[in-house]
């Protein structure tokens, strides 16, 4: 449904550099420079599947995003969206979509979000009947009350969004293009928009193409993903194969029913760390048999599990690694 | 010394100097980084071409007063060239600020944020005299040098008279700005300001051509100052003990916008860190 | 073409709601509206004080080119500067491709966004100015002068309209826009007087790039009876031209701006 092949977008930037007499050189002549936003992608996505972008900051993802809502022309490959053009921004293509970037919104700032419901409503042309359906289940979903009749500057960032994914899904959008979308707020919002996000997709068979830097968002949306970084696709599958790839090594947590000195622990694996009682072990995965085993005979174990390790630090590893792959130095990274 | 925002803190003077530079390297890098913008700030300001346009084919068959063509060729390029030195921008920016909250920005930082806006907006003066010069270099290809002020003297009385006018334009557009701590925005004062600017200053006409009614007023209202007075004495309007007359008045000025422009920063900036911004 | 009329519906009402909300402003800026209207005519006043006639106009046909100026600012102030402002805001936000997102007609939506009707006071300004200047003439217009003026004033609404588009265009390629509305201000500002105050260049300029002439002075001819009917359809033909360079010129930014920018 949505395929891409060599897509690259390119965008060419001025430097500034920083000094008096650069600056008034600049006034006369300008250096520019061409900054790889996105460096030939490709990837296939089917209808209804749920895929989270990844990738260190300014690695394109926010780009990509753009180039297959058609706010973007690619600078070269090739991208079908649900057999569309995207960057023809035919009315019939628009009408499926919607793009929800967290911290910005479509909401009239002045007037109460009920009247962006209003305007999109007679934008999309929706029927009123089937407006109304949707406005009824949205407000439930979301748990909006009397929300939608207060002006938007007066509500709280979490309240703002919510309404804002209400606006979106007016048209009930065939394909959700989400940009960091729970950026910004407290825990149980963000859980309760995974929930929103998760659900709608499920009943209305919505593709959702997500990015954000939360990895609960995409460890509880998105069964697939791909990696952009500097542009270039580096990853596209499963995140619990990714983090294995990454970090083979899986977590052993010991809660202890007495103090155990470091010693006793260190020859059974990297201790990650060790509390009065409760010490966590980092273990190879053929040898985890063996350190359970071992683990369970010589020492005082009330309870045992086995985690990978934490999404955060896989992560972190993996873009840490692309950083010092690409040497250090401040590079202009795609907006 | 009482702290708090806005006082001026017992900061070594030598820290604030050394700040200085930088500051005003910073805004000129600033002004200087968007052509575009800066073009279309200079076009901006064009309405005193228009005027003389205007006025020119006014005095085409007779002149009116003592203004033939060639004096309001040298009234209004002087006029454009005053206002470009001079014109300030600051309520604009003040409003803005106050209303996003990044005052508080400037709240922070050991440097006193009236200073910090004074260097800014003199940050850009370089840039707007590098405007002015082809426009003052036609001015005295057209005009010739005879209406310049002759003695060393008046043109010390007329610088005097610049930094004045700068300051009045500088002073009411702060006062003003900083109403901004109490209301929604003051970007209408600072229009009202500017539509009794654009009469009594002389911008549009030489305060000498006025109607004896409206030229009385126009003398005791602070904008015939801000932009008329170093116009006429770069045009030799007035002799030398009328021209320090009237610079003493414009000083008059300078000094009660000085304390209201103070006062009202003093009363916003304790209403502003009241209601946290 | 129903689609966009209902459309235009929800945009003025939307825009009236968000008026509602600020009523206190409604007569403020009513009378800073009328203020500025005054300034424009006290130069004019000035300078008819001691002649008759300047460049083949007398004070009160003068007057009519000042009327038809302080109209068109109450159309410019009220119908199409807020929804400029809005634009602006739109691209520094960097919600301008919300706009984008929606199946519409982007310049469609972006000219409706917001309207200020209180602007609609100088429209009354212009009424009473209008007046005096034909009792100063001493006999009323004629009703085909009444007419065709009227044609222009749609034609200079069109051009208005147009100039604001490539004005918005240009905002594309300019990061900092605050001053983009004020040089539309100052450059429509010469409107004020009749176009034979100016000579040369200038008039040229006037006449032909940013047709200031057109939307002021033609009026004022045809309501004095001596528009040719030749100019009259130049004029008109001439409005629509520009606004299909508009037109193309907000598509190219557009296009630009979808290409260059993030």
């Amino acid at each position: 449904m949505i395929s891409a092949a060599g897509l690259a977008k390119h965008f060419r930037v001025h430097k500034r550099p920083p000094g008096l007499r650069a600056a008034a050189r600049s006034l006369f002549r300008r250096n520019y420079t061409t900054v790889k936003a996105v460096d030939g992608l490709d990837f296939e996505i089917g209808r209804g599947e749920r895929v989270g972008f990844l990738g260190p900051n300014g690695a394109g993802k926010t780009t990509t995003l753009k180039l297959l809502a058609g706010l973007l022309h690619p600078s070269a490959g090739s991208l079908r969206v649900d057999g569309h053009l995207p960057q023809r921004r035919e009315n019939a293509f628009l009408e499926k979509i919607m793009l929800v970037m967290g911290q910005k919104q479509q909401l009239l700032w002045d007037l109460p979000p009920a009247e962006t419901f209003e305007l999109n409503r007679a934008i999309y042309d929706v029927p009123r009947p089937r407006f109304r359906a949707t406005m009824a289940e949205l407000t439930e979903l979301l748990e909006l009350g009397d929300l939608p009749s207060r002006p938007t500057r007066q509500l709280s960032l979490g309240e703002r969004m919510r309404c804002e994914l209400a606006a979106a899904l007016v048209h009930r959008p065939a394909i959700l293009f989400l940009d960091e979308p729970t950026i910004g707020l407290d825990v149980s919002m963000q859980a309760a928009m995974r929930k929103f996000i998760k659900s709608y997709s499920e009943e209305n068979g919505a593709t959702v193409l997500l990015t954000s830097h939360y990895m609960d968002d995409v460890a509880a949306l998105c069964p697939r993903v791909i990696v952009i970084d500097r542009g270039r696709l580096s990853y596209d599958g499963g995140l619990a194969e990714l983090a294995r790839r990454i970090r083979p090594e899986k977590r052993v947590v010991l809660h202890l029913a007495r103090a155990v000195p470091s010693a006793a622990l260190a020859p059974l694996g990297q201790l990650v760390r060790h509390d009065v009682a409760e010490a966590v072990l980092q273990v190879d995965q053929r040898a985890l048999a063996a350190t359970v085993a071992r683990a369970l005979a010589s020492l005082p174990v009330v309870d045992l599990t086995i985690e990978n390790a934490p999404l955060e630090e896989v992560m972190g590893e993996l873009f840490a690694r692309s950083r010092a792959e690409c040497g250090a130095g401040p590079e202009l990274s795609a907006p | 010394m009482r702290g708090g925002p806005g006082t001026l803190r017992a900061v070594s003077a030598r820290r604030v100097a050394r700040a200085l530079p930088a500051l005003f390297r910073v805004s000129f890098a600033d002004a200087v980084a968007y052509r575009a913008e800066l073009l279309i700030w200079v076009l901006s300001t064009t309405m005193p071409l228009i005027m003389l346009a205007l006025w020119s084919a006014v005095a085409r068959d007779a002149p009116v007063g003592r203004f033939g063509p060639r004096e309001f060729t040298a009234y209004f390029l002087a006029t454009f060239i005053v206002r470009q030195l001079t014109g300030s921008w600051i309520s604009w920016q003040l409003n803005h600020e106050i209303r996003q909250g990044t005052l508080s920005m400037r709240l922070l930082r050991p440097l006193h944020p009236f200073l910090a806006f004074v260097v800014e907006a003199l940050a850009v003066i370089p840039l707007r005299a590098a405007v002015s010069l082809p426009v003052a270099a036609l001015a005295l290809w057209i005009v010739g040098p005879q209406l310049l002020p002759p003695t060393p003297a008046l043109w010390l009385v007329w610088l005097m008279a610049l930094v004045g006018s700068w300051l009045i334009s500088f002073l009411a557009s702060f006062a003003i700005g900083c109403l901004a701590f109490f209301m929604e925005s003051s970007r209408q004062i600072m229009e009202l300001w500017l539509a009794l600017f654009f009469v009594f200053s002389g911008y549009l006409v030489p305060v000498e051509l006025f109607p004896p009614a409206l030229r009385w007023v126009a003398e005791w209202l602070p904008f015939r100052y801000q932009i008329g007075l170093p116009v006429e004495l770069l045009t030799s309007a007035h002799d030398l003990p009328a021209a320090l007359g009237l610079v003493g008045r414009q000083w008059i000025f300078v000094g009660v916008l000085s304390g209201t422009a103070a006062g009202v920063w003093r009363r916003g900036l304790r209403r502003f860190a009241a209601f946290g911004g | 073409m129903l689609r966009y009329i209902r459309l235009l519906g929800v945009q003025v009402r939307a825009s009236t709601l968000v008026l509602m909300q600020y009523r206190a402003d409604f007569l403020t800026e009513g009378l800073l509206e009328i203020c500025w209207a005054l300034t424009a005519l006290v130069p004019l006043f000035i300078v008819f004080r001691e002649r008759e006639s300047v460049a083949g106009w007398t004070y009160g046909e003068a007057l009519l080119v000042a009327g038809w100026f302080v109209l068109l600012q109450a159309i410019l102030e009220g119908a199409i500067n807020p929804s400029l402002a809005s634009v602006v805001e739109h691209i520094r936000r960097g919600t301008l491709d919300f706009v984008l997102l929606k199946p519409a007609d982007a310049q469609f939506l972006v000219s409706t966004a917001r309207f200020e009707p209180w602007r609609a006071t100088n429209a009354l300004t212009a009424a009473v100015v209008f007046v005096q200047a034909f009792w100063l003439i001493g006999h009323p217009p004629s009703l085909a002068g009444v007419l065709a003026s009227l044609l222009l004033l749609a034609a200079s609404t069109l051009l208005l309209y147009s100039l604001w588009i490539l004005t918005v265009s240009a905002a594309f390629y300019v990061v900092r826009v605050d001053n983009l509305t004020h040089l539309f201000s100052s450059i429509f500002d010469a409107a004020r007087w009749p176009a034979s105050f100016f000579r040369g260049v200038v008039s040229f300029l006037f006449t032909f790039v940013i047709p200031l002439a057109l939307m002021t002075t033609y009026p004022a001819l045809a309501l004095l009876g001596r528009l040719s009917l030749t100019t009259l359809a130049l004029a008109l033909g001439g409005a629509a031209l520009f606004a299909l360079a508009a037109r193309l010129a907000w598509l190219r930014s557009l296009g630009r701006y979808t290409s260059a920018s993030s």
